[in-house]
Order: C-alpha cells, then structure tokens, then sequence
C-alpha cells in the first residue's frame, strides 16, 4: 500500500535466476529431440539377389488401365511400394507419355479408401468375411442360376481378360458378358465398324492439311488421348506445313481452344453441317438452322477444295450422332484422309469388343422385370455414369444377389451385396491389346496392399468348387494367361521386360454384334422454344466420367477450360450473364424434362448464348473422402436417349430451362485474370511471319555459339546494336540464355577483387558454374492439357489442399471443398494459364495456354529479398530454395513477378495435422528423393533438382560425364504433346540449347532484367485463307 | 506489481530465445553419443575386428546407392545356420552360450525381421548419398567413429551440418574435395 512496500525496479538477483532456471529447461526440453525412436527394418530375405538395392528405383513394364486405350507405363518402385508412373518409351501407343488421369493411377492404388478385404451385407450393415466364405457363398449363389438369368457388367478392357471373362461363364451356363465404357463413343465404333470394318482407326493428324472436328474432343477423353495429343502436336509444330484445324460444335471444350477457327453451332446440327459440306442443302439455310455463322461455313468449304487431304472427326454426343459419324466418314472417304490421315490397318484395337449402351439399358429393363437372379458388377459404377432417369438403382433393388468386384465404394457397391476387391491393376497380372497388331502386358509393381484378390484368381477358385472345375486346372489367372500367351511362360517372362510384344491374345468368344442400322432414321433435332437452352453434357477432361473422383491430383488439377477445381460448374454465356443479371459464382438452376441440378455459373465466352454445358464427374454420393459431397451429376437432368438403330446413348442435347437461384457459391478458381492486358506472357507468330527454312539455316543454330562470348577480352562493342550487359563473361553463368547475366545475382562472387569465387569460378573442378540447366516451352505443342501439373505433383511431393477434410480450421469454410484455393493457398509449383485474346462476345477469341512454373531467373528478384539466404543461385543456374533455411517471411513471393513461390500456410505434410495431404496408406506415394516440406515454409519448382543430383551421382558412379538429353524433368516427361524440352542450354550437346536459339523463342517478363531460364516458343497461329471471291 | 511483470516477463522472452540460438549454434541438440539398446546387441568388434569381415559384406550398397543397406536376416542367418548359440572351447576362445544368437535364431524361425533401432539419421531435408562419399574414399569411420571397436554402437559424430561442411570445405586432414553448394545436400 505504501510507498515503501513497493519493490525496486529491475531485477533483482533471486528472480534473474529464476528466470535462468526456466529458460534452462526449456531448452533441454527443445533440445531433447533424439528422444523419437526410429526403426529400421530390414528384409527378411533379401529379395530379387541383389537386383533390389536399397534408395535405387526398380521399375516394372506394365500396363496403364485407366481408361480402355491401354497406354503402357513403368511404375517406379522403392523398398516394395509404388510411388511413381511415367510412360513406358517403348511402347508404341503412348511413346513415353502419359496422361494426367494415367498419372493419377497411383492415387488409386494407394487410396485411402479402398475396400481393405472381402465384406457381405447382413440386413442393413457390412460385415468384414474371409475370402474362402466369399468363394463358398459365390459358389452356392452360382447354383441354379442360368443363362440370362446372370449379368455380368465389367468395365470394358481389351486384351485377355474379356476371353476368359467369357470362358468362365460359359462354363457356369451364364450368358457372356457385358462390356461397358461410358467415356467410349459409341457412334463413332458403329459407324467406323460399318465404313471400315474396326472400331477406331489410327489418327496420324500430320498427314492432313485440315482438321475438322465436329465435338470430337480427341486432347481429352475421345479415343486414346495420349497417341492422338502426340500426333496432333507433331502436326501443328510443322509451322507452315501443319494442318488448319477448325472445331464445330456448341462449346469450346480444351480441343475446341486449340482450333484455329470456332464455328459454334447448336448441339445436334453437326450432322447438316457434314451434310451440306458434302453439297447436300445450301449453306445458308443450314446455317439458319445450327445458328453459324453462314460466312465461317462458307469460308470452311471453299477452304475445303484447296485443303486434301482434310481429317475429319465426329464426337458430338447427341441424338444423331450415329449419322453424324457416318457422315464424317462419308467426308473423309472424298477428302481422301482415310489411308493417309485416318488409318484403318493401324487400328487401336482398345476399343473393339466395347457393348454397346442399348445392351446395358435392355439388361436394366430385365433386371426391373425381375428377371435377373445374379448380378456382377466389376470396374464400372452405372449408378453414377447412366442417367439418373434410367433407373439403376431401382433396377438393381429388384436383383437377389448381387455382387461387385469394385476396389472402392462406389454408389454402385454400396447397393450390392457380395464385395469382393478386385486388386488395383498396379497389383494385377494381365495383357492388354492397345493396337491390333500389340499386346501390351501388365504386371503387379506392388504386393497387394491389402486384403484383395484380382477378379481372375477369385473366379477361377470360385470354378474349382464347381462343375467347372475340369475347365479350369489351373490355380491362378496368370497361369491362365500364360496359357494363351503365344510362346508360352519363356516368351511372357521375356517380354515382360519391355511390357510390350508384338502379337495378338485370343479375344473374346462372341464379339458383340455390329450395327446395320440404316442412317435413314434420323432423330429429329427439334428447335428450343422460347427461354429454352440446349444442354451439353462431357466427360471431365480429368475426372472423366466420374471414375477420376477419388485421386486427389485430378480434384485439385484446375479443368483446363474454366480453371476450376473441386467444384461443379455451369458454363454459360457472357450475354446469357447479362441477361440473367448473375456473376460468376451465382447459383443456377438447369431444369429438364429429366430433373434438375443446381450449380454456380463460370461465365464463358466458348459456349453459345443458347447452351448451358455441364461436365460429368463429380457428385458422387459415395466414393471416399476426396469424392462425396463434391460437385454434383449433370445426368441426375439428362433424359435418355437412346439411338434406335445404333444403341447409342446421347446425353448432350436436351432443352433446359435456366433459372437463378438465391445462393452464390464462389468459384474454386486458380485463374487471376483471363486477360494479359498487354503484358506479352502468351506470345504468338502468325504461320506467315515465320522464317522460311533457307532462311532459317543462315541463323546461327546453337544457344552455345550464338551466346558464348568468343574472345574474353574483348566487350561486345564491335556489335553494332548488341546490348551490353553488366558482368565479365568469365563470372557470368553461361550467357544467361538470352545475355549475360546481371552481376548482383552472384553478390561479391563476381567482383574482380575476389580471390577465391569458389564454385561460381568457370574453372572450379566440379565444372557446376559450366552448366545452365535451362527449359524451353513450345507454345505451338503445348495442347493445355495439364499432365504436367500431375506429373510435377507425383514427382515433388507437392500437396493437396483442396480436400473438404483439409479446410476444417478455415473459419467460415469449414467442410467446404478448395477452401483453401479460395483463400489463395493452392501448392501447384505448375500451373497452366489460359489467356483469351480477341473479342470474347463472338466466336472469334482465340485461347492461348502458358504453363507457368518457377523461371529460375539468372537474376532472380526474389534472392536479394531473402533476409535469410534461403533462396540463392546455385553455380549451375538453379533458382534454389533451400527449406530448411527458410522462416517464411514470403518477401520472395511478394517479389517474384511470375508469381510461382507457394507458402505452407499449413502442415499440408505434416501427418499429425488436420491439413495432412497424404492420409494412410496414401503416404507411401511419397517421392523418397524428395523433401517433404513442413508448416511455415515457402516453396516452388526446383527443375527437378533431385533429378540432375540423381544423374551426377550415377555419371560419377559410373565415371563418366552426365550425358546430353540423359534425363529430364518430371513435368517434360509426362507431356504429352512434347512441347518440354529440358537441358544445359550452355552446352550445344543438348538439345535444348538448339530449341532455346529458335527463333520464336522469348523471355516473359524481359523488361525486368530477370533473364529467366525458361524460354517460351511463340505459339504459331494459322489465320484462315483469304476466301475465294467467288465463294457462296 | 506491474513493474515486476514489465521486466520479468521480457527479459525470459529475451533469455529464452538467447538460450535457444545458443543451444543451435553449440550443437547441444545433435544426439552426438547416444547409445540406445539394440534388439539384438550385435558385436561390431567380434564381426570387423575379430574375424575381419568387410562393412560391405553385410552394407552391401554403401558404395553403389544412396542408402548402405542394412543386412537382411537371411544375411546373418548365413553364417548363423552354423554358428550356433552354443560353442564349444576352440582356438577362439572358451565355451561359452550367446544368448544374442539364440535372440538372432528366434527372429528368424518367427519369420522377423529385427527391428534395429536407428542411431545415426540426417534430417529429412538433407540427402545423402553415401556412394558418393565412400567413393570419394571417404572411411566408414569419418561419419560413424570407430565402428569396428564399438562393442555397443552409439553416435560418435554430431552429424551437424557444420560438422560436414568442414569436410566440404576442404578443412578435414586429409583434405577432400566436395561441392558445397546448399542444393548439393537440401532439396
């Protein structure tokens, strides 16, 4: 109370070692982090001698089943998991590319929530049995069951698999089975098995001079995209001898962006367009009907007489779309592209044998008759890929038993009542036959993961404890196809090497039944009344039909149309905005004679004012943690229609009404700005302003001798406007790709009153200052299409963010998916910008794709502003950021002009954490070579550094140099247009030097001084020809 | 009452992050000397001293791959078929019964494999590639002290990364030639 009670100020003694005390243990306490206990395990027994080293990969040749084209890959594996896929470059469908759906096929393998073992449903709940129970109680169902009495729905493959499919049931009295493929389209396999004989020709798109695509998206989910995207590309990169390519239909899908020319018409009259293109009915009162433009199909024609030969292609998913592809054949035949563009002997044998979407409709019809005993459902999920209208789930309420081999939930499984996981195709033997005269084999790169058996062993157990018996001697269905494998068990072993053999396996006993439908049936495209919209259903270019769902990597991989992620969207058309009064993110309604759905609108200048599109994929009701709950089904609103000659199902094209709904739900978009407001990052060069190849050769042709200043001494005054750059060419990194590069990136190391400059020294004798790994990005290739995303994702442990799990702790988002992304937390060191250019209130806009990764700058912004050192320039002309040094002041990222520096916000990688990316046993995708990277933490694209230390160590092991063109990135790898190039740019020897001295190369950015080491190839742009004045 | 508070609370702040930076710098947090007990004591002496067996016999891939390997049972059960829990007196030595044998041989009839607990770890944010170094002619010993003599092996190195840039550095006897790049070892 007193003055004098008042203690003194400062402190005193006894409390100063107080505090010291307390300061002590927290340090033991801090310090005391040896106290974790980690094992290590070793083998029992050594596996494989000595083949298997421990931190060396062991790559296996298989087979990609992710959707029926059967690309081959080679699954990467350390100490027995699977971590990695990457296409196999010897196999002659894909070529060493994959797809980012392929990519993502680890993510199924190691989902959380697949089906951990075999379960039968006891009244209202699961119950976990063992497999001898399940094969017993199969068994006993199989028992008089006959004929058509059992449907057996698998998901379409080729290769071996179908053939004893078949074999087994017709061993058991049961009717063959049915193929299923809803991302297959069906009207073109009619039509091509009618003109042709196959299913699919080949597509060698450089050898056409023009492309028409009516809706055939063939960068996506057509046909087998990643053949397709590397031809496609090979042509379009011929500069002035690549084809035009010009996409008719009612929306700009991804393959719709890369054409040249857009001539929207309305969903349906494609086929009068292909008509009148052949000279049947004017073109004015076609276009009066389709609502083209009468000028672009008039030009289309008389660009027609010139261009030969021209490949056209039909994927338009409506009602005629049978007569459409038949038509287009028609097109082809007397615009002679079949033989040269489209080749029928070189047929991609993936999608012969597919049934066809009448035999599943009829099989429903029986099963709600009542007259199907026995269901088998194994790869497909028609619950979610029919229409809703089509009443499967009442269909299958009215079947006994029903049985799914699914390896997920899927709202196909939960309705079933015998699971009995199928292995992942990564676990499984099999033979695939991508191309008529090609097997391509598959092998387990795994031990199963868990309590799961491939369909072909469980069946062949299930025939050993019945009359079949006798048919089935051997124990397993590898024997089974060793069996049937040419050459026997010595050629198969032999093969399995390369993953690919030259061959044919026995295909299926009874082939479906081709169409001979007549064309004369035409449906009837009625006209929309007034407030009415046409509405476009598509396969997701990632998710696919839905199947896609559950990998976390195609969630998060923005659509590369409208950059949205784990969300469902309605496209509608900046007019159609106007006139509704909504923004982008405002709830609509689509409302059919079928039902409705309610999403928010992503408004786009692609699609016509008179067509709403929605794409399939999302919505399911159950298909683990990163599918239920997101999105929803456009074909919960899609009627069905269903061809009456060729049993096709059209799901785009029905009318919808369009209403607003009083809710918004904000776009979980990745996109800032569709513009480049004049900032030159998307560059193109018309076909015309491109040199000619004399002209060409008279360049200097290496980056090295264009750049590598010959005489040290001598400044580059002799030049008569050469541009001088600060430096001396004995400090500088090689010539910086375009200059030498600015002084300050390398600090006091290039003074010259240096003595020592250590490895930035030309001559230091690791040689690290003589390289400049350098990237160059072809614009004209480049499709868009986002595999590298993916592949930048698997290879760097990149993280997801977007899952609904992972934004529990964002107040006001909690649950909701991509909340993250909305609050600007995506982790995607790639991504893929997409610009419009043009007037986007006509069909006229152009589209222009630039993956934007980090630029490894030689004279980076975001190196001086580290107030730690974190990020800095290593000697061979990496932009490095160094984690374990970082304490996340995000300067760098504030500073960077390319805006390619991601922050750990949260513990994305840390397992005890809400945000934990990689949930059980999802964890084992894990990249061992590369850090994961913890809370607080910024990070970016390291030019796969893992991989240049990787092929050092193994030249230097090996005693020799690192090869020219030895190795890549992951992201180049994956590409399926081909349109990376990695490489030393300072050494002529790799090829990227001699790309990077193109001469549509340029910098993004360079009034910034920042010398970046990617170089982007200007994208090639074909203007139409001048039409003929005589036209019309 | 609130003057106290004033002082005392920042000046343990102070101190607390004083004694943090401290710690870091002196290398008082590298688990330098621990010696956890092993399942299996195995004897290094009696292995590499004793009957001169090579590290590489049983660390087979510490000079083609990144990690050394660690022998797989089968690998000790080799010479452990044979070499039984029980000897008899022989010119190396008296009789005797090895209980860790015995432990070795229950591993392996229960089809275990033994769960060695890890002493020598660099964080998950270094890589290191040991053929590089044990081609470069780095010894076992540099990094994991006189392993052959460890009777029980515990961590004689700090493993700190000042500690392995003295070697980088070209600051070891004898001097080694390495890069010392950050993106050499962090990635």
């Amino acid at each position: 109370m007193s003055d004098t009670s008042a203690p003194p100020s400062g402190v005193r003694r006894r409390e100063f070692l107080k505090v010291l005390g307390a300061t002590g243990a927290a340090t033991a306490a801090i310090g005391c982090t040896s106290s974790h206990v980690e094992k290590l395990i070793p083998y029992l027994v050594q596996p494989d001698n000595d083949n298997t080293v421990p931190g060396v990969s062991t790559y296996f040749a298989t087979t990609c089943r992710e959707c029926a084209a059967s690309c081959g890959v080679l699954a990467e594996a350390r100490d027995g998991r699977t971590f990695k896929l990457e296409g196999n470059p010897e196999h002659p469908l894909n070529r060493g590319a994959l797809c980012a759906r392929g990519q993502a096929a680890v993510q199924g393998l190691l989902n959380p929530d697949r089906y951990r073992g075999p379960r039968m449903r006891r009244g209202n709940a699961w119950a976990n049995i063992t497999w001898d129970e399940a094969i017993a109680l199969l068994a006993q169902k199989l028992a008089g069951v006959q004929g058509a009495a059992s449907v057996f729905l698998n998901r379409h493959e080729s290769g071996a698999f179908p053939a004893f499919l078949d074999q087994w049931l017709s061993a058991h009295g049961l009717a063959p089975h049915l193929s299923y493929d809803p991302l297959l389209d069906g009207a073109v396999v009619q039509a091509n098995l009618q003109s042709y004989g196959v299913a699919w020709p080949a597509i060698d798109f450089t050898a056409a001079r023009l492309i028409v695509s009516f809706g055939a998206d063939f960068l996506e989910t057509w046909g087998a995209s990643v053949p397709q995207q590397l031809s496609f590309a090979d042509a379009r990169a011929r500069g002035a001898q690549a084809p035009r390519f010009v996409y008719i239909g009612p929306r700009r899908s991804l393959t719709g962006l890369n054409a040249d020319t857009w001539i929207p018409c309305a969903p349906g009259s494609e086929l009068a367009i292909a008509r009148a293109l052949v000279g049947n009915g004017s073109l004015d009162d076609v276009a009066t009907q389709s609502g083209a433009p009468a000028d672009a199909l008039r030009a289309l024609r008389s660009e027609l007489e010139s261009a030969s030969p021209a490949l056209f292609l039909s994927g338009a998913n409506v009602r005629n779309a049978f007569e459409l592809a038949l038509a287009v054949n028609d097109l082809n035949r007397s615009h002679g592209s079949v033989g040269s563009a489209l080749l029928p002997d070189r047929a991609i044998a993936a999608f012969e044998g597919a049934s066809r979407d009448a035999d599943v409709i009829d099989a429903l019809d029986r099963m709600r008759r009542g007259q199907v005993a026995l269901l088998f459902v194994r790869g497909v999920n028609p619950v979610h890929t029919l229409p809703a209208a089509a009443g499967v789930a009442d269909a299958l309420a009215k079947v006994p038993f029903k049985v799914s081999f699914s390896s997920y939930p899927d709202a196909t499984s939960e309705l079933c009542d015998l699971i009995l996981p199928d292995n992942h195709p990564l676990e499984s033997w099999g033979i695939a036959q991508p191309l008529a005269g090609e097997m391509s084999l598959q092998q387990p790169a795994m031990r199963p993961l868990f309590d799961t058996r491939a369909t072909g062993d469980v069946l062949i157990d299930v025939a050993h404890r019945t009359a079949a018996s006798s048919r089935f001697g051997m124990t397993s269905y590898r024997d089974w196809i060793i069996e049937q494998y040419p050459g026997g068990v010595r050629a198969f072993t032999a093969a399995l090497e390369k993953g690919v053999a030259p061959g044919r396996v026995a295909g299926r006993m009874s082939a479906p039944r081709s169409t001979t439908a007549a064309a004369a049936a035409t449906p009837a495209i009625t006209p929309l009344a007034e407030g009415e919209f046409h509405l476009v259903v598509y396969p997701h270019p990632a998710l696919g039909e839905g199947s896609g769902a559950n990998k976390p990597w195609l969630q998060e991989m923005p659509d590369p149309v409208s950059k949205v992620s784990w969300q469902s969207w309605i496209e509608v058309h900046p007019t159609v905005a106007k006139r509704l009064d909504i923004v982008p993110g405002s709830v609509l309604r689509v409302e059919t004679s079928a039902g409705h759905v309610d999403a928010p609108a992503f408004v786009y200048p692609g699609i016509r004012p008179d067509t709403v599109a929605i794409a399939l994929g999302r919505g399911h009701t159950a298909y683990g943690r990163f599918a239920e709950g997101i999105g929803i089904n456009p074909l919960t609103a899609v009627p069905v229609a269903l061809h009456p000659g060729a049993g096709v199902l059209a799901l785009s094209g029905a009318h919808a009404q369009v209403h607003t709904v009083d809710a918004f739900d904000e776009l979980v978009t990745t996109e800032g700005s569709a513009r480049q407001h004049d900032r030159g990052i998307a560059q193109v060069v018309p076909v015309t302003a491109l040199l000619s190849r004399e002209e060409r050769s008279r360049l200097p042709q290496t980056v090295a001798n264009v750049r590598m200043p010959q005489a040290e001494n001598a400044p580059a005054e002799g030049g008569e406007e050469e541009e001088e750059y600060p430096g001396k060419p004995d400090t500088d990194f090689l010539p910086g790709l375009r200059s030498a590069v600015a002084a300050d990136a390398q600090g006091e190391l290039v003074s010259k009153n240096a003595k020592d400059r250590g490895m930035y020294a030309l001559d230091h004798w690791s040689g690290m200052a003589k390289r400049r790994w350098a990237m160059t990005i072809d614009l004209a290739r480049c499709t868009g299409c986002s595999a590298c995303i993916t592949a930048c994702y698997a290879e760097n442990n990149v993280p997801t963010v977007g899952a609904p799990y992972q934004s529990t702790r964002t107040p006001g988002y909690q649950g909701r998916p991509g909340a993250n992304i909305l609050r600007g937390r995506e982790m995607t060191w790639m991504r893929v910008e997409r610009y419009y250019e043009g007037n986007v209130e006509d069909s006229s806009f152009e589209a222009r794709f630039v993956p934007m990764l980090c630029q490894h700058c030689g004279n980076a912004p975001c190196e001086p502003v580290c107030p730690v050192y974190a990020t800095y320039h290593s000697p061979d002309g990496l932009n490095v950021q160094v984690y374990n040094r970082c304490v996340g002041t995000r300067y760098c990222s504030n500073n960077c002009p390319y805006k390619v520096r991601y922050f750990n916000w949260f513990g994305f990688g840390e397992a005890n954490r809400t945000q934990y990316a990689w949930p059980e046993p999802l964890h084992l995708q894990l990249n061992p070579d590369v850090n994961v990277r913890g809370k607080g933490v910024m990070e970016k694209c390291t030019f796969c550094v893992q991989r240049i230390r990787e092929a050092e160590s193994r030249a230097r092991l090996e005693g020799r140099e690192v090869q020219p063109d030895e190795f890549t990135t992951s992201c180049a790898q994956a590409c399926p247009s081909r349109a990376i190039i990695f490489g030393d740019a300072a050494s002529p020897d790799w090829t990227v030097s001699h790309v990077a001295a193109d001469e549509r190369g340029y910098h993004v950015f360079p009034e910034l001084n920042t010398y970046t080491a990617v170089v982007y190839l200007k994208k090639i742009v074909h203007p139409a020809p001048p039409e003929a004045p005589s036209g019309a | 009452m609130t003057m106290r508070k004033w002082v005392v609370v920042p000046g343990f702040l102070a101190l607390a992050a004083a004694a943090i930076v401290l710690s870091a710098y002196s290398g008082a947090s590298t688990p330098q000397g621990r010696k956890p007990q092993q399942p299996i004591a195995f004897p290094h002496p009696t292995h590499v001293a004793g009957l001169g067996m090579n590290c590489l016999y049983c660390h087979f891939a510490a000079n083609k791959a990144p990690d050394p390997g660690l022998p797989a049972v089968n690998t000790c059960m080799g010479c452990h078929l044979v070499v039984g829990p029980s000897r008899p007196a022989s010119q190396f030595g008296p009789a005797r019964t090895s209980a860790e044998i015995t432990k070795l041989q229950q591993y392996w009839n229960a089809k275990k494999p033994i769960p060695w607990i890890r002493i020598h770890k660099v964080p998950d944010y270094v890589q290191f590639p040991h053929m590089r170094h044990v081609n470069a002619g780095v010894s076992c010993q540099t990094c994991h002290g006189e392993i052959q003599n460890m009777p029980v092996v515990y961590q004689a190195k700090p493993l700190s990364m000042g500690w392995c840039i003295n070697c980088h550095t070209g600051r070891s006897n004898p001097p080694f030639k390495a890069r010392y790049d950050c993106s050499t070892c962090h990635y």
